[in-house]
């Protein structure tokens, strides 16, 4: 199939069309859906902090004070309801509530109530919106993990990111408008695998799938020059390809020959753009020790999170970080604190980055696994060890910047963190909320395929209003 | 970006007298009115449909013929406000055009038809022809016609070269050879070009060309997917693929051997190879998951497949509910599901490479090696008769039992035999009881054994030797059943489990056995356990403060485990509450045993147990298990040493039988049938009506006499009463050689999918496959030689406006090539690729790093990259290995699919990413040196010759004198820089692994690559045009 674009339209007269012209005509490309965004936007990007694995809301978030009585006891049935679970746990012939062992206390003026194992999330809890009662259908990772990124818990559809970028186009020519980091676990259990298909395109057109920001080798694969070719032989080699497409347009008359020609002149732009990106060397020390020990770390999770500031200063739209190694099912004090140790101070000091340089309103930030975690133990309850199995009826996610609600924290759990008792927020009411954020109504951000007008949020989603500003 | 502009309608407003209700009055009902007034019975509002003349349209004054301004509909879809229809709620509105064609359509009378798709294709005549010179084929009478409609005037032929490219690339996917070119051209034969279509139909290549397209339907790739996304191993049904597209197959048998080929009477193992076309889909196997939901998501996944490779319709929209478009109630949905429901498979499967149901393929000389094991093996037992075995064996037994030795009581505080109840028979009285549950018997170690269930919970009388600080010994015979995580039996803190979970969820089926003797001292086997399927002999001996344990006689290594996992039970006694699987002689002492009596516990006991059972009444397991211990320790020597050879050649027919190729295929269970039912909302949990197999109501039944199964599913596929299948299938050709189809949306031809741009020529196109026996071949001959074909690629921006798309066919077709095509013509340009036809998949240049930031990691196959060399590198591209989480990049960045589900077409983009590839990887720098190379040696002596000679490979042309002037222009100035930077030039050939001619200059060569460089990255080179 060929893709059409607005360039087959709008160009009177291939032959001859000069590429300046030509680059305005993308600049128009680049722009976007006509008609969006359907409302004034309040945020004009995302960067959404994923947790892969699943951190545990009751060891982090989720203060239940009452399990200090109940630890050890056997869950009610009154409470867990019967619900499945997963084929890790369904033998396991007791369900022991477990109590967090770690502490919790009260932080900023709205009160929120935080673990000990975040120390410096607690200095920015009145500058987000923690949601306590986020919840899925899925129970294990690969669908969790997919129906949060995509909508849908199998996979094929298009991700987050590629929906954003699809609906709102790029604001920088010379990098990729959804780009994606990964950060390896820091815990000691081996992890869980993540899936290209959590920033792949779907069926939308393959521009709009993220573009992998490596940590080692080249950033964005091919970026640079092949040993033995300099930059100024590079010039001219683009110089000479430039001329003979052009030649070549002229004789067929074909716009996508421009378009090609535009697309060479754009990698080179990125081989300047991305390591300019890339290169951390004219930050100060004071940021460097914002983000913590790690930032200077290449493929760190803090250095991901200093990426991501640079790259919301360039304008890209959506910007994806993973962080492996959440998957407790054992070992759970030692495996959370040192995933905590690794994570708790960039994500704030993100936060507090973005607020001093004035991105924070118009940036979205979202901090948040793919479910949460059991209060009942997985294996024996030992005193100071326990595990707990994945959970996807409850779990905390926090939001902030662009749309969200300072210094708020939203619906309730009962006294298990088992199940929501008030103001349920689905995966697609974040998705759907986060699209209007950004000036989307999520019902209207559709791409026809297979006879179907599919949206990110499936044929659900609804707006929490009481999030946004 | 702006959606394709239906400027075709907008023609046929001004162009045509009448409005075409298929073509213009149904895309509108479809995509607008009908999620409320459709098909899906349980969204419907106001009880009318649009999908259907009866559906209360035409009798409720909704639409009146001839009388828009009478007509409720005309009236709502031109109302303002709260009348307004489609309400605001949807979000859909129409355009001023669309409601004047509904006006218009009324006035016109309103005539309604059936979907077009779903009646069988008519054959048109062929209409006349006003330039009948130009007419090579009847595709060129329905092509003209309809330029005629339009107004429009086809193109000129393209010249002989660029044909000849355009040809060789459509049906190889290769470009055309510089001598292909001159031989070509130098043919004067009125024939020259239809001699070049058979042979290179004829040629290997054409069948690795057509698979292309087939594995992204057929979602082929080289590991499971989902979550490990470990290997699997698929090749021999892809080189099935290709083979069947060489030899021509008829698209029929194509069909049913790849839907059914198990199912055929006296089925060859190609034909059940072939149905691996349905094993394709993704396989999980992630710890936790759930058996049932994956079964589920495989049989849907067939199913899509299916309905979009040979129908065309997305029947998966009607999986939770009635289709909202199309007449495909739910309940058809899983009557069509159920055909793919019975697959003998389970829910979780992989871990171990190919999941059950598959097929085994020895080489020849695997099958040789079998044949010989085989007739050895034959041979042996011969020479161990069982009559006289049997005799000698008895004569022995009787000997032995007379003398046989008893373990010694010394220190036994605990003895259960567990052979029917649970008494102590150490004369301590120390029985057990059940407490929870009841127990079972059966066939043991030592006489019977006992069977917990997991839920049976019984406790002994607290056992003075198990309390920490005194040595003692425990000892018994274990058979693990189910889950392998159980506690074994635990007496205060004192416990013994089995663990086979390995961080992260992930089961291992081989546990390690853990012992901690308190909460501070916890021993585990250092190494897993080779656990087989019987039962196994353990000892553990603790002098107090540590523990040895011993597996079957023999000591294993055991490490410690860090303190704090163990846990105090409040409870002294003995207790088995957890435990799933057998036991058997469970003994414990107050002392530490020697390895003499070790053994002996595991060895002897059970000789002397099975001696005393006479030889009639003992179990298939004990006949065998004292028969081997004749045959290794008491038989004649010569016996012994039959039996010893008969034993590894036995374990040798094993070992090969784990090293024979498998490839997954579809088999149906038979003796217990899987039952289908609706499940409501699309979940597995959901069941509610029972449905057997059957075919969507919409369509022509299946034959009365037929069985409802697979079989009669694919053969029903390819009767011609079908009005889809091969319309679907010329369509899918079609769009190959112009980019589009004639129905664009290949996957849909329902009423939400394009209607067709010329449906007379794609019901001729659809009724000449069937006519010709689905004759495969003959189909792209037609095509390809048809005048429509041969055109120029040239366009004009009037006729860019008016057909950006080149759907009414006034030119020829000019993309870029598909992401294999554009790697193998590289590879093929410059002399590097190695053509050989099939084989397992292969790891060419990769960045580092692309599976392992993502995989799983330990313990799992296909988690790192390890690049291949020599020939691996340079394959046809469909042949490097395809990891479904983490597809070939080279691929990937020219839009090829991630193969995860059946993808009927791709989209063509034009990406910063496509040019950082092609100048940057390593594939395409080496390509670009190998080229420069062909250029210096084979291009003659001058520049311009050469330079000519490298651009003709590329573009099977020769450059205009001012390309040749821009290409001279950089060589020199390459030859000036790489002249006086040779480490440049050295470093730049060093670019991967293929040998450099050392005969030619460095730095020479180093320019002429930067100059073979830019024609690689011409977009003429990576175009088809």
């Amino acid at each position: 199939m060929i893709e059409l674009t607005r360039r087959h339209f709008f160009q009177k007269g291939a032959a001859g069309i000069g590429i300046p012209a030509l680059a305005s005509l993308l600049q128009a490309d680049t722009g976007g859906l006509p008609g969006l965004p359907h409302f004034p936007p309040k945020a004009k990007r995302v960067i959404y902090l994923h947790q892969s694995g699943a951190p545990s809301q009751l060891d982090l978030f989720d203060y239940k004070p009452t399990l200090n009585k109940t630890h050890g006891t056997e869950l009610p049935a009154t409470v867990r309801m019967g619900q499945r679970i997963t084929g890790m746990t369904s033998g396991q012939s007791s369900f022991p509530v477990t109590k967090s062992i770690f502490k919790f206390q009260q932080y900023g003026k709205s009160g929120a109530w935080l673990s000990e194992l975040l120390p410096h999330t607690c200095k920015i809890v009145d500058d987000i919106a923690i949601i306590r009662t986020t919840n899925t259908e899925a129970i294990n990772h690969d669908p969790a993990i997919t129906f949060i990124q995509t909508g849908s818990q199998q996979p094929g559809r298009p991700s987050f990111g590629s929906w954003v970028s699809y609906g709102l186009g790029s604001e920088n020519q010379n990098l990729p408008s959804f780009v994606v980091l990964i950060a390896q676990s820091s815990a000691i259990n081996t992890d869980q695998p993540l899936f290209s298909r959590l920033w792949g395109n779907g069926f939308l057109p393959s521009k709009y799938q993220g573009v992998n920001f490596r940590a080692s080798g080249d950033p964005v694969l091919y970026l640079s020059n092949p040993a033995g070719i300099d930059a100024a032989t590079r010039r001219r080699m683009l110089d000479g390809i430039g001329k003979l497409n052009q030649m070549n347009a002229e004789t067929y008359g074909d716009p996508e020959i421009e378009a090609r020609i535009a697309q060479y002149e754009m990698a080179y732009r990125m081989q300047t753009s991305v390591p300019d990106l890339m290169d951390l060397s004219k930050e100060t020390q004071k940021t460097f020790d914002m983000y913590g020990p790690d930032a200077r770390k290449p493929g760190s999770y803090a250095s991901h999170c200093l990426l991501a500031r640079r790259l919301a200063e360039r304008g890209v739209r959506f910007i994806q970080i993973y962080k492996r190694g959440w998957d407790q099912h054992n070992d759970l004090p030692r495996d959370l604190a040192l995933q905590c140790q690794s994570v708790d101070q960039p994500s704030a000091a993100l936060i507090m980055d973005l607020k001093q340089r004035g991105l924070l309103d118009d940036t979205l930030v979202i901090w948040g696994g793919e479910f949460g975690r059991t209060v009942y133990c997985q294996g024996k309850l030992m005193d100071g060890n326990y595990g707990r199995d994945h959970h996807p009826r409850c779990f905390t996610t926090w939001m902030a910047g662009g749309g969200i609600k300072a210094g708020i924290t939203y619906g309730e759990t009962d006294d298990f963190s088992y199940n929501v008792v008030a103001d349920p927020v689905h995966v697609h009411d974040v998705q759907a909320t986060v699209l209007r954020c950004l000036g989307i109504d999520h019902k209207r951000l559709t791409f026809k395929f297979q006879g179907r007008h599919f949206r990110l949020t499936d044929v659900a989603g609804q707006v929490v209003d009481k999030l946004m500003v | 970006m702006l959606k394709a502009i239906p400027f075709l309608l907008l023609c046929q407003l001004t162009l045509s007298a009448a409005v075409d209700f298929d073509r213009e009055i149904r895309p509108i009902l479809s995509d607008n009115c009908f999620s409320c007034h459709g098909p899906d019975a349980s969204k419907r509002m106001a009880n009318l449909r649009f999908d259907t003349a009866d559906g209360g349209a035409f009798s409720r004054s909704v639409i009146v013929p001839g009388k828009s301004a009478e007509s409720h509909l005309f009236a709502r879809v031109s109302a303002s406000g709260a009348a307004k229809m489609p309400p605001a709620s949807t979000g859909r509105t129409l355009t001023p055009r669309q409601i004047l064609a509904l006006k218009q359509w009324i006035d016109e009378g309103a005539k309604w038809q059936t979907h077009w798709a779903f009646t069988a294709p008519q054959r048109a005549a062929v209409p006349a022809a006003k330039e009948a010179s130009w007419v090579r084929n009847p595709i060129d009478n329905f092509v003209l016609a309809r330029l005629d409609q339009e107004g429009l005037h086809h193109s000129a032929e393209a010249d002989k070269a660029t044909l000849l490219r355009r040809v060789t690339y459509d049906l190889t996917g290769l470009p055309p050879t510089p001598a292909e070119l001159t031989s070509f051209l130098a043919d004067k034969a009125p024939d020259a070009y239809e001699k070049r279509v058979d042979s290179l139909l004829q040629s290997p290549r054409y069948g690795e060309r057509m698979a292309i397209q087939w594995l992204d339907l057929a979602r082929y790739a080289d590991t499971h997917g989902y979550h490990i996304d470990s290997h699997r191993e698929m090749w021999h049904w892809r080189d099935w693929v290709i083979s069947a597209f060489n030899r021509n197959m008829p698209y029929d048998q194509f069909t049913v051997e790849q839907l059914a080929g198990d199912l055929l009477p006296n089925a060859t193992t190609e034909q059940k190879l072939a149905s691996g076309f349905n094993r394709n889909h993704m396989i999980n196997f992630e710890g936790g998951a759930i058996p049932e939901e994956y079964q589920v998501e495989y049989v849907v996944d067939r199913l899509e497949a299916t309905s979009t490779t040979w129908l065309g319709l997305t029947m998966g929209c009607a999986r939770c509910h009635d289709h909202k478009y199309d007449p495909i109630p739910q309940k058809d949905f899983y009557r069509f599901f159920a055909f793919f429901n019975n697959v003998n498979e389970k829910g979780l499967d992989g871990r171990n490479g190919n999941a059950e149901p598959f097929l085994q393929l020895p080489s020849p000389e695997q099958k040789a090696e079998q044949e010989r094991l085989k007739s050895a093996i034959a041979a042996h037992e011969k020479a161990l008769p069982e009559e006289g075995v049997s005799k000698q064996q008895l004569a022995w037994e009787k000997g032995e039992l007379a003398g046989f030795p008893v373990m010694g009581r010394e220190g036994l505080q605990a003895h259960y035999e567990f052979d029917g109840n649970l008494t102590d028979s150490s004369g301590h009285y120390q029985y057990g009881r059940v407490i929870k549950g009841d127990l079972t018997y059966s066939n043991g170690a030592v006489d019977r054994g006992v069977d917990f269930d997991g839920q049976t919970q019984a406790v002994f009388s607290h056992v003075p030797a198990l309390e920490a600080g005194k040595p003692f010994a425990a000892a018994f015979w274990l058979k693990v059943n189910g889950k392998l995580r159980d506690t074994v039996l635990t007496q205060g803190a004192f416990r013994i489990w089995l663990d086979d979970f390995e961080l992260s969820g992930v089961q291992q089926r081989v546990p390690r056995l853990y012992v901690a003797l308190n909460d501070a001292v916890i021993a585990r086997t250092a190494d897993r356990l080779p656990w087989p399927d019987n039962m196994n002999h353990i000892a553990i001996n603790s002098d107090g403060t540590g523990v040895s344990v011993f597996v079957n006689g023999k000591p294993v290594k055991t490490e410690p485990v860090k303190a704090g996992v163990g846990s105090s039970a409040a409870d002294t006694q003995l207790a088995i509450t957890e435990f799933k699987g057998k036991l058997d002689d469970l003994r414990i002492y107050g002392r530490v045993l020697n390895t003499q009596e070790i053994s002996y516990l595991s060895g002897q006991e059970t000789l002397r147990a099975i001696l005393n059972i006479l030889p009639d009444k003992r179990s298939k397991e004990q006949k065998a298990w004292i028969r081997d211990y004749y045959l290794t320790q008491a038989a004649p020597p010569q016996d012994r040493k039959a039996w010893a050879e008969l034993k590894a050649l036995r374990e040798e027919e094993k070992k090969l039988t784990a090293q024979i190729p498998t490839t997954m295929i579809m088999s149906e269970l038979t003796e217990k049938p899987r039952e289908s039912f609706i499940l409501a909302r699309g979940d597995y949990r959901n069941q509610t009506e029972k449905v057997t197999p059957g075919v969507p109501g919409v369509l022509p039944p299946l034959p009365k006499d037929a069985p409802a199964n697979r079989l009669s599913l694919a053969r029903w596929l390819v009767d011609p009463a079908n009005p889809l299948t091969a319309r679907v299938a010329v369509n899918r050709f079609w769009q190959a050689y112009f980019g589009t189809g004639i129905v664009k949306t290949l996957e849909n031809f329902g009423s939400q999918g394009d209607p067709p741009s010329n449906q007379q020529l794609l019901d001729w196109l659809a009724t000449e496959f069937i006519r010709t026996n689905w004759d495969v071949k003959g189909m792209q001959k037609l095509i390809v030689t048809s005048a429509a074909y041969r055109q120029s690629s040239r366009v004009t921006p009037e006729l860019l406006e008016k057909d950006p798309e080149n759907r009414l066919i006034a030119r020829g077709p000019r993309f870029r090539l598909p992401a294999e095509m554009v790697r193998d013509g590289e590879l093929y340009l410059s002399g590097l690729l190695k053509e050989s036809v099939g084989g397992a998949s292969v790891n060419p240049y990769q960045p580092n790093g692309v599976w392992e930031e993502i995989a799983y990691g330990d313990g799992f196959t296909s988690q790192t990259y390890q690049q291949g060399h020599g020939d691996d590198l340079h394959r046809r591209s469909l042949y490097t290995f395809w990891k479904r989480t983490a597809p070939p990049p080279e691929m990937t960045t020219f839009d090829a699919p991630d193969r995860e589900k059946c993808a009927a077409r791709r989209t063509i983009t034009n990406t910063p990413l496509q040019a950082l590839a092609l100048l940057n990887d390593t594939t395409y720098v080496e390509a670009a040196r190998a080229l420069a190379e062909r250029m210096l040696t084979d291009g003659g002596k001058t520049p311009a010759s050469r330079l000519d000679y490298g651009f003709r490979l590329a573009t099977a042309r020769a450059p205009q004198p001012r390309e040749l002037t821009v290409l001279r222009d950089t060589l020199n100035a390459e030859l000036l820089d790489y002249k006086r930077h040779e480490d440049k030039a050295q470093a730049l050939l060093r670019n991967g692994e293929a040998p450099v001619n050392a005969k030619l200059d460095k730095s020479e060569l180093a320019a002429w690559t930067t100059v073979a460089g830019m024609i690689l990255n011409l977009d003429e080179t990576i175009t088809k045009q």
